[in-house]
């Protein structure tokens, strides 16, 4: 098991709540009034707390908390000597000490930096993934709910991981350094390929795909479903069969991708007079029957009651201190690992804890919280 | 670390590279009766390879083996008994049946990290479901937490899922060789892209769990700062993204579009009353960027001091010089050469392995054979004669 301690926004959040999910120990270190994770909407129960963010609730679950202040004297110390214990330190911001201090203090020590952070709206028009997402009349769409920001947080969690396993294997700390600006980046490489191979320049597409042929989100009599038509010999027929559509069915020469592809928004326009007169679940029933690639549309409301989730443990009921009996999202990391989290931390919950555990006598750690170094 | 690659398209063949891209020794098993490529792309070289196969599977090396074939799935599986690290991303069932899932596989190697990254994982009532990344867009709600409220579902125009899944795998797959080496003992990961995609949004999940509604569809505003959106400049389809974060900020903006006076009224002083009035000044903020070009806008304000950047397609972040970083330029000995995506992250105690090109089908039989197994070539071509190749 390892040691983490970080000081990080959205992306070493997610990165090292995945440290959480493999069973490591993790500290988050914050200042007095909490990071910023604290204050970001929704929150639970529809309270604005710092307890109580749902961003705040899900990122840190697992974590200890321990707020130093290292604009002191003490608290520098403080922090410092809990690097000493430390197998990784992970931060997004910049520290009140030289990098070389910190491998004086621990050489065995990964140290990520994680740098060019923009606020989300405009790293992703910046990064092109904007220009992929959004409906072609409106304009281009910024991904909901901070996912990009957490998903460029798999990259932290990689770059931690390999480094890991660099530093056991020479027995010297290293710096590992993560661009969000380019992990972003690296998610319109489909777009780059098209382009520097085809000239294609890839748009928006609404609720449209635009890599497999047929492919979209679709309305039925009660939400939206998705198909996702592959193309493999003889399934044009089969679907065509299913669908019933006479228009399709006049065109044989759809049967090949390229022509496909060409007519995509003809044959989706087809299908959507279709679908939209069943309902969603009938739909993806006799589609997957069929075997062709389809789903619901969820919110976030149906995921809660979702029967896979469920049944794989990412979602399980827990008895939440603050929130009581609720359906708790455990992590991919952590269903596969079948492994549980404990919530969130309070602000500063583990001071105390922490600081026995370095040596700190009692009367030490009192004077610390009576002059506001933790 | 050798990683025997079983997986096709996107998601596993992504998360392979990864892997290669840190320095592991991945061999793909792959098959002239089912020819692989991530998505179908308007460039096919002579060998057969899509563009999308170049980029993907660079710094791989290739084996071509019949697997329904009695020599071609012995030697698959001889080639699993050694290896580190076998990923696949068929269907769920189909590895058992080929005599390669992860019971025969451990027994023989109790050492063996086992990968499969199907899109449901491999138990639950979705198990048998087939998908594809558009579905699990949908299905994960990327698509109902992206866009404004009343929007349509909004997708993103590329394999998200893929990626998502990809890197949570490469993640998972490190630290259970960091477990091998303290306990001895391999594992089995059974990854869900489904839960990976999910995670992405889990905070909103729980916020659903707990408050019993969706949450707010926010479109390009911001609970926390504004004014924020995405701004129509003067070309056509030209935009540009704004992000007021202060009120230093939003004082400035109103000198640059010449609406000065915003700074003397109480109504703009903080972000609840920019809220509140997001349509007015989004009124205001339109009809001045409408005049000038996206880049302008941009230069206009960050000069400022205020956060926007033009919406960047795909073509200006790769021509021009304040574009993309995270693409290089590899030799390809098919074209000459070709711009490929590398790692975003660097560490200081050296270089990480340089690009080179995607195999050709088989490519690497007789070599792999040498360095896995240690076969003599008389072996080699024995195998060859019983039809283990495709």
């Amino acid at each position: 098991m390892a040691r983490i301690i970080e000081l990080t926004n959205l992306a070493g959040a997610y990165a090292s709540r995945l440290f959480v999910e493999e069973g490591h120990d993790v500290i988050r270190l914050e200042g007095r009034h909490g990071n910023h994770l604290r204050e970001l909407a929704p929150f639970l129960g529809n309270e604005p707390d710092p307890e109580n963010s749902a961003y705040h609730q899900f990122l840190n679950a697992g974590k200890k908390s321990l707020t130093v202040n290292l604009d002191t004297t003490a608290g520098r110390e403080i922090f410092l000597r809990l690097l000493a214990s430390a197998d990784v330190l992970m931060t997004s911001c910049p520290l009140p000490f030289e990098d070389s201090r910190l491998f004086e203090v621990n050489s065995k020590l990964v140290f990520v930096k994680i740098e060019d952070q923009e606020p989300d709206l405009c790293a992703l028009a910046r990064s092109g993934l904007m220009s992929l997402t959004g409906h072609p009349e409106n304009p281009p769409m910024v991904l909901g709910g901070h996912l990009a920001a957490l998903a460029t947080g798999i990259y932290v969690a990689v770059a931690a991981a390999a480094a890991l396993r660099t530093a056991a294997q020479t027995g010297k700390g290293l710096t590992a350094t993560v661009s969000l600006r380019e992990a972003l980046e690296t998610f319109v490489e489909q777009a780059m390929v098209e382009y520097t191979f085809s000239g294609i320049v890839t748009e928006r597409r609404g609720s449209k795909g635009a890599i497999t042929a047929i492919s979209g989100a679709l309305p039925c009599k009660d939400g939206h479903w998705v198909i996702s038509q592959i193309h493999r010999p003889g399934r044009w027929t089969k679907f065509v069969e299913w669908v019933k559509d006479p228009q399709l069915a006049a065109d044989p020469s759809l049967a090949e991708e390229e022509n496909q592809i060409k007519k995509r928004d003809f044959i989706l326009d087809r299908v959507f007079q279709w679908s939209s007169q069943h309902v969603k679940n009938q739909l993806v029933e006799e589609a997957q029957e069929r075997h062709f690639p389809a789903s619901p549309v969820s919110t976030t409301l149906d995921l809660i009651h979702d029967p896979q989730l469920q049944a794989r443990g990412f979602l399980k009921e827990v008895d939440h201190p603050r929130f009581g009996q609720i359906m708790y999202p455990q992590g991919a990391v952590a269903s596969m690992r079948r492994k549980e989290l404990t919530p969130a931390p309070m602000l500063g919950e583990h001071n105390r804890e922490i600081l026995a555990e370095m040596g700190y006598s009692q009367s030490a750690i009192q004077s610390f919280a009576a002059s506001e170094v933790i | 670390i050798r990683v025997l690659d079983f997986t096709h398209v996107l998601a596993g063949p992504c998360c392979t590279r990864l892997l290669a891209d840190l320095g592991a020794d991945v061999v793909r098993v792959e098959s002239s009766k089912h020819p692989d490529h991530p998505w179908p792309s308007a460039y096919i070289d002579r060998d057969g390879r899509h563009a999308s196969y170049l980029n993907t599977n660079r710094n791989k090396r290739s084996i071509a083996i019949d697997l329904k074939q009695p020599s071609g799935n012995k030697t698959a599986f001889r080639l699993a008994a050694v290896a580190d690290i076998v990923v696949e991303n068929f269907s769920a069932g189909v590895m058992d049946r080929l005599g390669l899932g992860y019971e025969n596989l451990v027994a023989r190697n109790e050492r063996i990290i086992y990968v499969s990254m199907s899109g449901y994982g491999h138990d639950g009532p979705r198990r048998d479901w087939t998908s594809m990344n558009m579905n699990l867009q949908g299905y994960s709600g990327l698509m109902t937490v992206t866009g404004a409220e009343g929007d349509p579902p909004t997708a993103i125009s590329n394999s998200w899922n893929d990626y998502i899944g990809a890197l949570h795998a490469c993640f998972a797959i490190l630290q259970a060789v960091d477990e091998r080496d303290s306990t001895g003992k391999g594992s089995q990961l059974d990854l869900s892209q489904f839960e990976c995609s999910v995670a992405m949004i889990a905070p909103l999940l729980l916020a659903s769990a707990v408050n019993g509604t969706n949450p707010p569809r926010q479109g390009n505003r911001s609970t926390r700062f504004a004014p924020q959106g995405v701004y129509r400049c003067s070309g056509t389809d030209d935009w540009c993204a704004i992000s007021v974060q202060t009120d230093e900020q939003w004082s400035s903006l109103g000198q640059v579009i010449g609406m000065e006076r915003w700074g003397a009224e109480t109504r703009f002083a903080n972000v609840a009353g920019r809220r509140q009035l997001h349509d007015e000044i989004d009124a205001q903020l339109q009809q001045w960027t409408a005049r000038y070009s996206n880049r302008e806008v941009e230069e206009r304000l960050k000069t400022r001091g205020i956060p926007a950047e033009r919406v960047r397609r795909i073509n200006d972040l790769v021509n021009q010089p304040d574009g993309a970083t995270v693409f290089t330029q590899m030799e390809e000995r098919r074209i000459g050469s070709m711009l490929t995506t590398v790692l975003p992250f660097r560490f200081s105690s050296g270089t990480l392995p340089a690009p080179y090109p995607a195999p050709a089908l088989g490519e690497h039989n007789d070599a792999v054979l040498r360095d896995w197994l240690t076969l003599a070539d008389a072996e080699i071509q024995a195998l060859k004669a019983q039809g283990a190749f495709a």
